[in-house]
């Protein structure tokens, strides 16, 4: 029972990185904008959250500026694939190399300084540790206890809202976009933007929230299991959420087991999360054609372009 | 946005356009990475030093780009004919582990006479990479699954794989490091007496030189291109579709898992966890800038193999980090997939 309570406690802290990034490649690619970026704009948002607490700033300045480093190397990406119709895959990979690249020029002085991070709901309305509930409420802080508020609301707003809809229909059908007078391009860019902003946000989570550390390599492929995320999801902010408890489940089990001194492979046990993405994928690719998909995802689209 | 002119595709840009457009973005690249390394605090008038003279005009530096080179070569040969069909092999690190795994044991628990070791070695090597990339290839193939996902993850498994035998079984007790003990001398790969280069680069040579004949001289190349252009076309005509994609992935695997056995016997002589680090990004972009040509994946792999030259030196003497290396590999693919833009479209005005 102790154990399961320390588990569940920690789930929220591990899934949240996770589904920000997904909920940010979710807007990018319903745009029609395949976004592999995510570990590299995780990375330099990280690093710059870090950065920005160690020199002194309040721990929120630290993920707000970590979101926009990320924005920054987004607009980089958008101007790749959006204006210059660079092949999205590449330049996504480049982007990665670029994130990791600069986080370990840059981060050198920065390793294994802690700082003090986000305070929990438990440090600011002093909730008591006395029972299960209050050992699993106090130590959630406001960023975990807001993300189902904005699950909701994105998922409203990808598809209930107008803008939701042009959004969507961009990364449709941007032919058909295109005639109704939406700016492809436009809303393609502020897509991208918007995967900048919340990857920046998760990564950022990472050190500002989690670790109150930096260290390189510190968001270990959680990137990439946010891409796997979005498919697992069919492209839906609301399945993204059950995806991300999921897989923070997996993640948070392997640090759990070692605090109550089980003797694991710890190695093997680490691999859990890649594969359980692995059968993942399988599941969700089972109902025939990969459902949810944009249809244009991934594509060059030319206004002259015969549909 | 853009729209207040055309975007046209160009259906023939020619050679000169496509070269422009390449060299510009690699003129852009570099340039950016040299800033970025002046900035970093090497000083400007050392760049050339430590990235030309060093590495490819003296003996000792060019033995060691060489030796640099060889398993850049077969990674950059493996994400290459991944390519020529359409698949992405972002696991390369992956295979290459599963190869250096697989030398590993035969070296440390080798039986049999001694001049099969390294025979041996090259065939599990290249078993166990090809292998590890066949789970990949099996999802998309049975279940449409994104291989770059698969394939990235999978790199991920094999590198803690790697660390649950360094730190376990595989542990070299008399070493505070987390390495094997060193292999005996039957599974190294005869040092040439030039600097560290081993005989590793005739293997190399004769890899290289097969899959150039294979992909630009037999049909095998000419099929790979045609179902990595329309898949659909291809099957429709009746090229065995299937098998030159199957066969082809497979090979990409078992290159990367030599190139693990490359470096355990040809240059580290036992297994440790940096033996696989920067193949992922370097296959990537090798087979990129080569545009998946063999002949060309040699070329830029020497390039390369320089840049890591020089990056040992930087890391000692102006204490560069190896992420410089990434960084500056990012910063040239990406210049050159936006410099690729002024020879793939023209700008047509409209005439109204």
């Amino acid at each position: 029972m102790d154990f399961l309570i320390g588990w569940i406690a920690i789930i929220p802290s591990y899934a949240a990185p996770l589904l920000l990034a997904s909920l940010g490649l979710i807007i990018c690619e319903r745009a029609g904008v395949l976004n592999l970026g995510a570990e590299g704009l995780m990375a330099i948002s990280a690093l710059t959250g870090a950065m920005t607490v160690l020199s002194g700033a309040d721990p929120w300045v630290g993920l707000a500026a970590g979101s926009a480093a990320a924005m920054a190397l987004a607009l980089l990406f958008g101007i790749s694939t959006v204006a210059l119709r660079a092949n999205h895959t590449l330049a996504g990979l480049a982007v990665v190399a670029i994130g990791l690249g600069i986080t370990g020029v840059v981060g050198r002085p920065y390793v294994q300084k802690t700082f003090s991070g986000i305070s929990t709901l438990g440090d600011l309305f002093g909730i008591d540790r006395g029972s299960a509930f209050g050992r699993i409420f106090a130590v959630q802080d406001p960023v975990t206890l807001a993300l189902p508020t904005l699950v909701g609301a994105l998922w409203w707003w990808l598809s209930k809202s107008r803008h939701g809809l042009r959004l969507r229909s961009v990364g449709e059908n941007p032919a058909a976009a295109d005639v109704a007078g939406i700016d492809v391009q436009l809303v393609q860019f502020g897509a991208v933007l918007a995967s900048g902003l919340f990857c920046g946000l998760a990564g950022a989570y990472l050190s500002v929230a989690t670790s109150h550390v930096w260290v390189e390599g510190m968001v270990a492929s959680r990137g990439w299991i946010a891409v796997a995320l979005v498919i697992f999801s069919r492209w839906n902010a609301a399945r993204a959420l059950w995806g991300a408890l999921l897989f923070g489940s997996a993640d948070a089990l392997v640090p759990r087991l070692q605090a109550i001194g089980a003797d694991v492979p710890v190695y093997l046990m680490m691999t859990l999360p890649y594969l359980l993405t692995l059968v993942v994928l399988v599941a969700g690719s089972l109902g025939g054609r990969r459902s949810g998909e944009p249809a244009f995802l991934g594509r060059v689209y030319l206004r002259q372009d015969k549909q | 946005m853009l729209d207040t002119a055309f975007l046209v595709r160009r259906q023939n840009p020619g050679f000169l356009l496509t070269s422009l457009s390449y060299v510009g973005g690699l003129l852009v690249g570099l340039t950016v990475s040299a800033v970025l390394l002046v900035h970093a605090g090497v000083p400007a008038s050392a760049l050339v030093d430590e990235f030309l003279i060093a590495t490819f005009l003296t003996s000792d530096g060019l033995s060691q780009t060489a030796t640099a080179a060889l398993p850049l070569v077969l990674v950059g040969l493996a994400s290459g004919v991944a390519m020529r069909v359409r698949f992405w092999n972002i696991g390369v690190e992956g295979q290459l582990w599963l190869g250096a795994i697989a030398s590993t044991w035969v070296a440390l628990n080798g039986s049999g006479p001694e001049v099969l070791r390294l025979p041996t070695m090259f065939v599990l090597a290249a078993l166990a990479g090809a292998a590890w990339i066949a789970i990949p290839l099996f999802l998309k193939l049975k279940w449409g699954v994104n291989e770059v996902i698969s394939t990235l993850l999978l790199g991920s498994v094999a590198f803690l794989l790697v660390q649950h035998l360094l730190f376990g079984v595989w542990r070299d007790p008399s070493n505070s490091f987390p390495v094997t003990a060193t292999f005996p001398e039957a599974s190294w790969f005869l040092v040439l007496g030039w600097g560290q280069l081993h005989a590793g680069i005739f293997l190399v040579a004769v890899i290289a030189l097969s899959i150039w004949f294979v992909m630009e001289h037999s049909r095998v190349g000419f099929y790979a291109d045609a179902v990595g252009f329309n898949a659909k076309a291809a099957l429709a005509t009746g090229l065995p579709v299937l098998s030159i994609a199957v066969g082809l992935v497979l090979l990409s695997g078992a290159l990367s898992g030599v190139a693990g056995m490359m470096i355990v016997a040809g240059t580290e002589h036992r297994l440790n966890q940096s033996v696989g680090n920067g193949y992922l990004f370097s296959a990537i972009v090798i087979a990129y800038l080569a545009r998946a040509k063999p002949l060309w994946v040699v070329v830029i792999s020497f390039a390369l193999g320089a840049v890591f030259t020089a990056g040992n030196v930087l890391k000692v003497f102006y204490s560069i980090s190896e992420a410089m290396i990434v960084l500056m590999q990012g910063a040239v693919l990406m210049s050159i997939l936006m410099a690729q833009f002024f020879s793939s479209y023209s700008l047509k005005r409209p005439k109204n």
